[in-house]
């Protein structure tokens, strides 16, 4: 990518401005329920971020041509590694702790399973969704399991539509979807505020951020053990998650498949 | 179904080559500059003002390019966020010379702030490849991720409740 367009200053001139207004603003607390709904400035952010995305609006050419828009693209993976390395010093001081909860962490990596167990009974007994609901539904579609997809069956072929699927919702929703439903689940106060923390690290370093970030306005008073906790949890994914994903969640989503899909047809073999 | 064949080719190269930020130092060292000073800006609201913050951004500057270098001359490969990861996490192991004052300095820095401007750059960074695809693949996916988030979520944190 042209350097001239990832140095342009628009881009990061809009950039400041969009966050410093989406910092004033601050967090938002909605009643819901039970529970409470957090509204956290990455969000408005983001909303700012796309409304002025001239590839949805062409308007906002004038502002940001689409070239300067595309560049935007690889800068997204520079611009969290500052943030990666506040999230890493959070670790650092919290590391007698999380030695302390070492087996629970390394074992909540088995909970990526709970994945399939949800999503690909309703993939392909309600929303009758064929092969693409394996790679939807087998792990949280992120880059490496794109990888072991693309490797294994091709992106062209119908489980690679279906975690591209994943994927793109990830890449637009995922990072608020997980800031509003862990906000809300620990607002619930059913599950550990820790084993909350640990599950935030599941996703992309954005996913991670939005979700401990909402744990921590939930709770304040414990932020620096949750940020340290989800911060293990994310690096102890980059170390696991893949060999899980690849020896344990994808063969077992194959045969998950072939089970549900098994009795769908017997069932419409019933009614026919 | 021809149009469909070439976004994914298309996103199968591109992601490949943009995974990487660590092959090509020099550009990734001048557009980190770039985006933590706007971190450092969105900083001012609820963090610290410039100077107070500045030594910390400096911090947070050195650490991911001490891991983005470890990163390029590593004889395996782990992707950068993992190597950025650790560079922070050892210079703040209580063991370590001058620990105390590294965090201190990275007090300053809100941890909020720092991600604001990454999701400021996601909302103008999706392209027309994006918003096609999600255009094509559909509300069920939409479902499908949805479930797919959820549970993961809650599959990690039942696990890791009862293991604490």
């Amino acid at each position: 990518m042209d350097l001239k367009l990832l140095l342009d200053w628009r881009l990061h001139l809009t950039v400041i401005v969009t966050s410093m207004f989406a910092e004033w603003v601050g967090i938002v607390r909605i009643p819901l329920g039970p529970g409470t709904l957090l509204l956290l400035p990455l969000l408005y952010a983001f909303i700012i971020g796309v409304l002025f995305n001239p590839h949805l609006f062409s308007a906002m050419g004038k502002v940001i041509p689409k070239p300067v828009s595309n560049a935007a693209g690889p800068i997204i993976l520079i611009a969290i590694l500052p943030f990666i390395a506040k999230f890493g010093s959070t670790i650092g001081p919290a590391i007698e702790q999380i030695i302390a909860a070492g087996p629970a962490l390394i074992l909540q990596e088995l909970g990526n399973l709970g994945t399939m167990l949800i999503a690909l009974p309703f993939a392909v007994l309600v929303l009758k969704m064929g092969r693409e609901a394996i790679g939807a539904t087998y792990s949280i579609a992120r880059e490496p399991n794109i990888a072991i997809i693309s490797d294994r069956y091709g992106l062209r072929s119908p489980e690679g539509i279906g975690i591209m699927g994943v994927y793109v919702v990830g890449t637009m929703f995922g990072t608020l979807y997980f800031a509003l439903m862990a906000g809300y689940i620990a607002s619930l106060d059913i599950l550990d505020i820790r084993a909350l923390a640990m599950a935030c690290g599941v996703g992309s370093g954005s996913m991670v951020a939005a979700c401990s970030a909402a744990l921590a306005e939930a709770v304040p008073a414990s932020k620096d053990e949750l940020l340290a906790f989800a911060g293990a949890s994310n690096l102890l994914t980059y170390a696991t998650g893949l060999y899980i994903s690849l020896f344990i969640a994808l063969p077992v989503t194959e045969w998950m498949y072939k089970r549900l899909n098994g009795s769908r047809q017997e069932i419409s073999h019933e009614n026919s | 179904m021809k149009t469909h064949e070439s976004t994914v080719d298309q996103f199968d190269a591109e992601a490949l080559k943009e995974l990487r930020p660590e092959n090509q130092l020099g550009k990734t060292a001048l557009v980190l500059a770039a985006v933590c000073i706007a971190a450092w800006f969105s900083n001012i609201v609820n963090g610290s003002p410039l100077l107070d913050a500045l030594p910390g951004m400096l911090i947070l500057y050195v650490m991911v390019i001490i891991g983005l270098v470890v990163g390029r001359f590593c004889p395996f490969y782990l992707p950068s966020v993992a190597w950025v990861s650790l560079i922070s996490i050892i210079a703040t192991l209580p063991f370590f010379p001058g620990n105390g004052w590294i965090i201190a300095r990275l007090a300053e820095v809100d941890f909020l702030a720092v991600v604001t401007p990454v999701l400021a750059y996601a909302g103008l960074a999706l392209t027309g490849r994006e918003f096609a695809m999600f255009k094509q693949t559909g509300w069920k996916l939409v479902i499908v991720a949805l479930l797919v988030f959820t549970g993961t979520f809650i599959g990690s944190a039942v696990v890791a409740h009862v293991m604490l």
